[in-house]
């Protein structure tokens, strides 16, 4: 069923109006149904156009005529609370869809800089070749791993307690490391973490792994 | 075929049986009710109201021109339109010629978002399908055990001052300052308030930072303690915050003297104090 976009403006041409009006009209009154239904509450809509002779009324006149004594039974601050027209109605809308949007392109752009980091850690691509607008964005990016990361050491840290003391002890006094050499063909991340792996799979020593004898 | 939502399932009409289930189904249908109340009036120029009362005996009303008019009319049992005077005309227009301007504005937001929401799942289904690369660090790091966790950091940190050494040879080659600083938000300053990307770089010069923390050709070791003072940290801007002045000689704290800060003329327009 393709659907064509409508776009949201008076309809000019008179026949096609009459008719949106109508098919339009009997939906909303059909959800309003729906929505009375489901859920249990009062609702009432009076729908009116130079297309009808009356207004239509739902679900009924009396039970409008309830709905309305109920209405106007409440205090005007509680009337008034949400009562929206078509101007604060959209700027709602807006507000609240730009939110979204927002919060929708920082997790985006988020997603984007992950991609980067990896690319260049497994030596897809390096640092240099890295967009410089995107470099800052990268930098959050690491940023917020290595936080991650030290949370995640505490933890397991203090899980481990004492067995494993000296893997604690590495991870939290200073660690000497060498620099990675600027402007080098970079041994790329992927190489260095594989590497170590052979290394600590012959020495046998996974607990007592000293960081500070690691050759990188 | 998964069923992934009730949306597409036809469902009882009746009172619903669940009570959370039951507000949430307010709220929504509400909101699209309002939303086709809304759009009948734009397309169609119709007056309508609205009344709902919530579960909680709330009462939600849309109205348009405004709900107390229609009521009031509808209570008069008066049929017909009333006859307008040349100024409820003009106000009329007026107020038609607003509602357009923010159902446009409206329509552009609401293509934005559906076109971040596409690139949203696009992203994430890439990452999944990439998931089979044999990169263990690529996956999610609660999986992961001390060993990996400190190895992963080790190289996290030295590809951060590859980052950051690219960053300000960029800087210098294009002569702005750099703000490689970090909000509490873990933000690298890429964000401001608004959360607007924001490529421009900020005016903050860090060239003391970088000078202190990468090196010159020299392979030396560095100390790298291991929590929070890492350089651009929040501690770090705290100590020190030099702030780019016209003459680079001066320095001052970003904390103490933020007032003068926004006097500077050549601050660009987005600086943000936040980072103090």
């Amino acid at each position: 069923m393709t659907r064509q976009k409508v776009k949201m403006a008076f309809i000019e041409n008179e026949f096609s109006r009459k008719a949106t009006y109508k098919k339009r009209k009997r939906g909303i009154l059909k959800k309003a149904n729906e929505l009375a239904t489901l859920c249990g509450v009062p609702v009432g809509v009076i729908i009116d156009s130079p297309y009808d002779l009356t207004p239509e009324v739902w679900p009924s006149r009396e039970d409008m005529d309830n709905v309305l004594s109920q209405w106007q039974r409440l205090p005007v601050m509680d009337r008034t609370k949400k009562m929206l027209n078509q101007e604060s109605y959209l700027k709602q809308s807006i507000s609240k869809a730009t939110e979204t949007c927002k919060k929708l392109t920082k997790e985006n752009k988020e997603l984007e800089m992950k991609e980067v980091m990896f690319d260049c850690l497994s030596g897809k691509t390096s640092p240099p070749r890295i967009e410089k607008s995107d470099l800052r964005g990268c930098g959050n990016v690491i940023e917020q791993y290595l936080r991650n990361l030290n949370r995640r050491i505490e933890i397991l840290s203090k899980n481990d307690g004492a067995s494993s003391s000296s893997v604690h002890a590495a991870a939290t006094t200073s660690v000497a490391m060498p620099i990675v050499e600027l402007g080098s063909s970079s041994t790329s991340f992927c190489d260095m973490i594989r590497q170590q792996q052979i290394q600590s799979n012959m020495n046998q020593n996974v607990r007592g792994l000293d960081l500070n004898q690691q050759q990188w | 075929m998964v069923i992934k939502n009730k949306g597409r399932q036809k469902i009882e009409m009746v009172k619903m049986k669940n009570e959370n289930n039951l507000q949430v189904t307010f709220s929504k249908r509400r909101s699209g009710l309002f939303k086709k109340a809304s759009e009948l009036c734009t397309l169609c120029g119709a007056e309508i109201v609205v009344i709902v009362f919530s579960p909680g005996r709330k009462v939600f009303s849309f109205g348009h021109p405004n709900v107390d008019v229609v009521i009031d009319r509808f209570l008069k049992i008066n049929p017909h339109h009333p006859h307008q005077n040349n100024n409820l005309q003009l106000n009329e227009a007026c107020l038609n010629a607003v509602v357009q301007d923010l159902n446009n504005h409206l329509t552009q937001v609401t293509e934005q978002l559906e076109e971040e929401k596409k690139r949203n799942e696009d992203l994430k289904q890439k990452r999944k399908d990439d998931k089979k690369s044999e990169n263990w660090w690529e996956d999610p790091i609660e999986g992961f055990n001390l060993r990996q966790l400190t190895e992963f950091k080790c190289g996290l940190e030295n590809f951060k001052k590859t980052v950051t050494t690219e960053a300000s040879k960029y800087l210098q080659a294009t002569g702005h300052n750099f703000y490689f600083g970090s909000s509490s938000n873990a933000t690298f300053g890429i964000f401001d308030n608004d959360g607007n990307t924001n490529s421009e770089l900020d005016l903050f010069n860090h060239r003391r930072l970088v000078d202190m923390n990468t090196f010159s050709g020299n392979h030396q070791n560095m100390i790298i303690p291991h929590h929070s003072t890492i350089p651009y940290g929040n501690n770090v801007i705290e100590r020190f915050a030099p702030e780019h002045n016209q003459n680079q000689s001066q320095y001052c704290f970003k904390q103490e003297r933020a007032s003068e800060c926004d006097r500077q003329p050549d601050h660009p327009p987005h600086y943000r104090h936040e980072y103090c």
